[in-house]
């Protein structure tokens, strides 16, 4: 056997053992990537992003979900200031508003019912100097959509049923008595139970210890669907830590200790060569 | 007299001299892939650059620690002295690279664990083996009759080598560990992964390759240089000092 090739397969048992080379990992979910921050890509959604913003579209359903950074001394105004943008209205104030704590900091949720076919639901939390919108938009005049996360009352359930209640009775005004029994569906974002009226259809799940719901009013449609793009959304959003400052404190490092290694070599050679000056002195005197 | 001419540092060979700058244009080059060409990990930012060093200068330290075992093993056969400056030569140099190795995983975990240092099974490992190679140095700088020295430093050296292969296959062999691995099964509780993607393996390949030949190879041959003229000196110094 040759020695390259014995020294190819070295390498590779090398590699191997420590744990490195190809990868055997499950292909990761393609995301969309704007000014520091990530979304997953909406699979069958018209893809509008822009290089500030992600931006996807479901045509047919007159619904869109957008995130984006904004500058604005708060949630509220950021919120404001995106869906004016989106709209290009002016927007007045929210129907809804309460703050949860998630994983990544604090979000407040906003519900806006902007004209008789437009709602928008809207989460946003402050991320360094900025804040971070992602907003929920349905301009569909047959129904009334709207997307809320909230603490769980209690952190024991393994369903949002108690936060779906409170929710269902407030924006629609009816109780769980008037609504199907609940239905399990399971959804890429995850496993959600459904209630069902004449008037309004409800989902729920749970993602830690928060509830993520969506009610609408009118005709299902694609209810469902766009309930688990917009919750895949806010739990596959994250932003790319900006850490390069030890990026630069390890290159320091590694230009230190290779310097130093170096330039003992040369400051060895140079007390080597003082010696031999020393030698050759001393090898005069002797004569 | 003494052989004054003995300590004339010989003119570098022409292989060294193309070797250095193969190595300092190789070096320039891994660091332009792993900072400039490699995309940027999103879910952890800048800092996972620093894996194209961290992770090619552990295996560089193995390269240079390997020599040690070749150096001590061959003067322990034949007792030429050659075989032992090449075994030290390997653990100053094989040093340098597992102190990057762990000074970079440490900065590393700092935003990545939310700690700069913790005693999982290969950090530790790691650690003990620059502990081990750092006693070599000091050991072999006690030690006077020169014979004993030799011999007894080609035995350590061998023996070290024990510290080196615990750190690579440890997280084999104590699944506990948080350290990531990128192929095969990672650990459960592996903390830091990211996927290596062709961007990865393209910035990753040649910085291996150099920290696995041309780094050792060459700064252990400048440090076999230098220990050679060191023994001459001593040498010579001691016979002058007898005259």
């Amino acid at each position: 056997m040759k020695p390259t090739r014995i020294a190819l397969i070295l390498l590779w048992l090398l590699l191997i053992g420590g744990g490195v080379g190809g990868s055997d990992h499950e292909a990761a979910v393609p995301y969309y990537r704007a000014s520091g921050f990530n979304v997953p890509i909406l699979e069958g959604w018209a893809n509008q992003s822009g290089a500030d913003f992600a931006q996807f579209a479901l045509v047919e359903a007159q619904a869109t979900i957008r995130t984006a950074r904004v500058s604005a001394a708060d949630g509220l105004a950021a919120a404001q200031s995106e869906l004016s943008e989106l709209l290009g209205l002016d927007i007045g104030q929210p129907v809804y508003s309460n703050k949860v704590n998630l994983a990544d900091g604090t979000w407040q949720v906003l519900v806006f019912d902007i004209d008789d076919a437009t709602t928008a639901s809207v989460m946003s939390r402050r991320a360094d100097s900025e804040h971070v919108v992602i907003t929920f938009v349905e301009r569909n005049p047959a129904a009334r959509i709207v997307l809320l996360t909230t603490t769980q009352a209690d952190d024991t359930l393994e369903d949002a049923a108690p936060e779906i209640a409170t929710a269902v009775e407030a924006i629609a005004g009816i109780t769980m008595n008037e609504l199907s029994p609940a239905e399990n569906i399971t959804l890429p974002s995850g496993e959600w139970i459904v209630y069902a009226s004449d008037i309004v259809t409800a989902m729920g799940m749970v993602f830690g210890n928060d509830s993520y719901m969506a009610l609408r009013e009118g005709e299902p449609g694609d209810f469902a669907a766009l309930a688990d793009a917009y919750n895949r959304t806010l739990l596959g959003f994250f932003i790319t830590p900006d850490n390069s400052r030890y990026l630069a404190l390890g290159l320091a490092a590694v230009f230190l200790i290779l310097g130093t290694l170096v330039f003992s070599f040369g400051w060895r050679a140079r007390s080597l060569r003082q010696g031999m000056e020393l030698i050759e002195q001393l090898a005069r005197e002797e004569d | 007299m003494t052989r004054i001419a003995e300590l004339e540092p010989a003119p570098q060979p022409r292989m060294l001299r193309v070797l250095t700058a193969l190595t300092a244009l190789g070096f320039l080059a891994t660091l332009y892939l792993g900072l400039f060409v490699a995309g940027t990990d999103i879910e952890q930012g800048e800092i996972q650059r620093i894996f194209y060093i961290h992770m090619p200068s552990f295996f560089g330290a193995f390269t240079a620690f390997g020599a040690t075992v070749v150096g001590g093993l061959l003067y322990l056969a034949r007792k030429n002295d050659a075989w032992d400056r090449i075994a030290l030569a390997g653990v100053e140099v094989g040093l340098a690279f597992a102190l990057i190795n762990l000074l970079t995983g440490s900065i590393w975990a700092r935003p990545i664990w939310n700690t700069w240092w913790t005693w999982d099974p290969r950090l530790t490992s790691a650690a003990v083996m620059c502990l081990i190679y750092a006693a070599y140095l000091m050991l072999r700088a006690g030690i006077d009759d020169l014979s004993r020295k030799r011999n007894f430093m080609s035995v350590y050296g061998i023996f070290a080598f024990v510290s080196v292969l615990t750190t690579l296959f440890i997280i084999r062999i104590v699944p506990e560990t948080i350290h990531p691995v990128i192929v095969g099964a990672s650990p459960q509780n592996a903390q830091g992964s990211f996927e290596a993607t062709s961007g990865v393996v393209m910035a990753l390949v040649p910085s291996l390759l150099l920290w696995l030949t041309l780094m050792p190879i060459t700064l252990m041959w400048h440090r076999y240089r230098l220990e050679t003229r060191k023994e001459a000196s001593d040498r010579l110094m001691l016979q002058a000092l007898s005259d």
